[in-house]
């Protein structure tokens, strides 16, 4: 939507031209101006500059919806809300499962179960919705190269041994899942960029991506100057993008965290290291 | 009318043409008339009239201003301003001890600003608010409308339903203690589906989204003129990744805290906004502070900053130009915002009580 051409704001042609010459191309460059300075740019008075203005925000101002049309849609379609985990307490505290359109975070100490946990999810994912499933392709992003093809299998045969009763139907489903192993930062943030073609094309229900924090530990190390900017700059970019994929495809995104004991003056409690979805993260 | 030409709001080539002519006052231009202006400064007929009759609105507004009319600057007395204060609703946030240290609730033609850690309660109190302007007159209430402007995507309506349910619930219990006509009827159009259809939601995925749906917000407002409350979830959000330059920010940030500042006082509304916390690192401790800088700080006219206390959650009042600091303990329930404990039925302690719209609060059970 930023970077929407002013051409397509029904501007005029050589509107378009004139501020062309001054490198402003998309409405993004447009809005960052203030009012003198699109006056210069423009040529044209005062009242015309704000006309213009209201122009250009039409063009790119998102749409209004009441909240009342927001639940009528989601009851049109309940099943498709959440995915259900299979746990029953789970999904009892969770109000029907992980939910479908938003970010979900699982944190935990090493070895509590957070990759078997992702493993789990993605066999769900592929079962058919009669099964409570998505019956959808699931994109598996792995940092710590921890997937193991062998134990998916193993889970699936035993979970659901009545559904997986043929080798024909276990590598149907493993067909399904695309893993990418991603070992940098700028990798994952590259893959995440890329996801919405993946996304539209595989018919992808699910997106795992295990672990951010073990890439962004590795890479930036928060006492050197320069790095607490560039690695929040990193996350809240990807959490952008990633918010923007669930929402505009209702499909569940699930990251996993680690834990990390925060030294202060008082009894050393547990925090997350980092936060993608709602980033509390240190000062520029 | 002795105005320069220099500081009419013309096109700048036109300026360069008239300063070049020689032309010093708007005087001299509506003396000249449209065709005289045309042949001396070679434009066309046409856009020596449209320029004209710029000049003239200009200068009515400059005389009617001087003459002390109403322009586009308001002047009052601060009697009248004590007055207006005095009738002006606030809108609950169903947590007495939130409304109290705030002097009776979030104030109208106010920006309030709410800062916190994540998850401590920011978007829940948003949502309650956004039901709770919509309470009508005889419970207290503004009766109003809300803008809800999302850049965060955390608005979940079926958090927005529970809470409506609760307030509706509520309000029901109420109008059965009390037992008044009027309140009955002011019921019947308070349930959750006309609480919901009033709650105008924008998704703004990022900064130019945001500053697009701001300039359009005016024109919106006057559309629904019933609108009271403007919230926009996650001010910080969109402007805390990708900008390089700092100072650009800085100046985007003042415009929208100006155009927010116009829009609250046109309408009578009040904008609720929220922000996030960042660390500064000091020289031997780090404090959390509220993220976008210290000139954001100047925006907000009241500011209230919410924290934990190993696991109580606490509001402070930061900045205020009426109340004094003070923190209070909420909860956040599957009705919504409340207070920790139920609050003490005295009239007395429930603030300046100077709203004669407002019915005393009765003891009511809290879930």
């Amino acid at each position: 939507m930023a970077a929407k051409k002013l051409r397509r704001a029904q501007l005029s042609q050589e509107m378009c031209e004139r501020l062309g010459r001054y490198q402003i191309t998309t409405c993004q460059d447009f809005l960052c101006l203030s009012l003198l300075e699109l006056m210069k740019v423009t040529g044209q008075s005062y009242y015309e500059v704000q006309k213009l203005l209201c122009k250009v925000s039409r063009a790119c101002a998102p749409k209004m919806q009441t909240a009342y049309e927001m639940k009528l849609r989601k009851s049109v379609n309940p099943s498709s809300a959440f995915l259900s985990t299979t746990l029953h307490s789970l999904d009892g505290v969770l109000h029907g499962g992980v939910p479908c359109g938003s970010l979900t975070e699982i944190t935990s100490p090493p070895g509590c179960g957070k990759t078997q946990f992702c493993i789990m999810l993605s066999v769900l994912a592929t079962l058919p919705v009669s099964m409570g499933g998505l019956d959808g392709a699931v994109i598996y992003i792995d940092t710590e190269s921890a997937f193991s093809a062998e134990r998916l299998i193993e889970i699936a045969a035993n979970r659901f041994p009545t559904y997986f009763d043929s080798d024909e139907k276990l590598f149907c489903m493993t067909r399904s899942i695309h893993l990418y192993r991603e070992l940098t930062c700028c990798c994952v943030l590259k893959r995440i960029m890329s996801l919405e073609e993946e996304i539209i094309s595989k018919k992808v229900k699910l997106i795992i991506i295990d672990s951010v924090a073990s890439v962004v530990r590795k890479e930036f190390d928060t006492k050197l100057q320069g790095n607490l900017a560039e690695r929040s700059n990193f996350l809240t970019r990807g959490a952008s993008v990633l918010k923007y994929l669930a929402e505009e495809f209702s499909i569940p995104v699930i990251l996993t965290n680690q834990i990390t004991t925060s030294l202060s003056s008082g009894p050393g409690f547990r925090a997350d290291l980092v936060s993608p979805a709602d980033d509390l993260s240190l000062s520029e | 009318m002795q105005r320069e030409v220099g500081t009419l709001p013309l096109a700048p080539a036109l300026r360069a043409r008239l300063a070049a002519a020689g032309f010093q006052t708007a005087q001299e231009l509506l003396d000249t008339g449209p065709c005289g202006l045309s042949k001396e400064i070679g434009i066309s007929r046409e856009e020596a009239l449209e320029a004209l009759q710029v000049v003239r609105q200009e200068c009515h507004g400059d005389a009617a201003r001087t003459a002390g009319g109403s322009g586009a600057t308001r002047k009052c007395t601060a009697l009248e301003l004590l007055e207006e204060e005095q009738t002006q609703g606030f809108i609950i946030t169903f947590c007495s001890a939130l409304d109290n240290i705030l002097g009776g609730g979030v104030q109208l033609t106010k920006i309030t600003e709410i800062c916190g850690a994540p998850g401590v309660g920011k978007t829940q109190l948003c949502m309650q608010l956004a039901v709770d302007v919509q309470i009508p007159e005889c419970f207290g209430g503004v009766a109003g409308e809300a803008v809800f402007i999302d850049t965060e995507g955390s608005f979940m309506v079926d958090r927005v339903v529970d809470i409506a349910a609760a307030c509706v619930q509520h309000c029901h219990l109420i109008a059965e203690a009390q037992q008044e006509e009027d309140l009955g009827k002011a019921l019947e159009t308070f349930s959750v589906e006309n609480i919901l259809s009033h709650i105008y939601y924008f998704r703004c995925r990022d900064y130019t989204e945001l500053l697009a749906q701001v300039y359009l917000l005016p024109e919106f407002l006057s559309e629904h003129s019933k609108v009271r409350l403007v919230v926009i979830d996650g001010i910080a959000f969109p402007f805390r990744h990708d900008f390089e330059d700092l100072s650009l920010r800085t100046r985007l940030l003042n415009g929208l805290a100006q155009q927010l500042i116009i829009i609250a006082n046109d309408h009578r509304s009040a904008v609720v906004l929220t922000n996030q916390m960042t660390t500064r690192i000091g020289q031997s401790q780090s404090t959390l502070v509220p993220a976008l800088g210290e000139s954001w700080g100047h925006a907000a006219t009241v500011r209230l900053i919410f924290h934990w206390d190993n696991s109580q959650r606490l509001a402070t009042l930061y900045k205020s130009p009426s109340q004094k600091e003070s923190t209070i303990a909420y909860h956040i329930t599957s009705h919504g915002f409340r207070d920790v404990q139920p609050p003490a039925v005295t009239h007395s302690t429930e603030g300046p009580e100077l709203n004669p719209r407002k019915r005393p609060r009765t003891e009511e059970e809290k879930q």
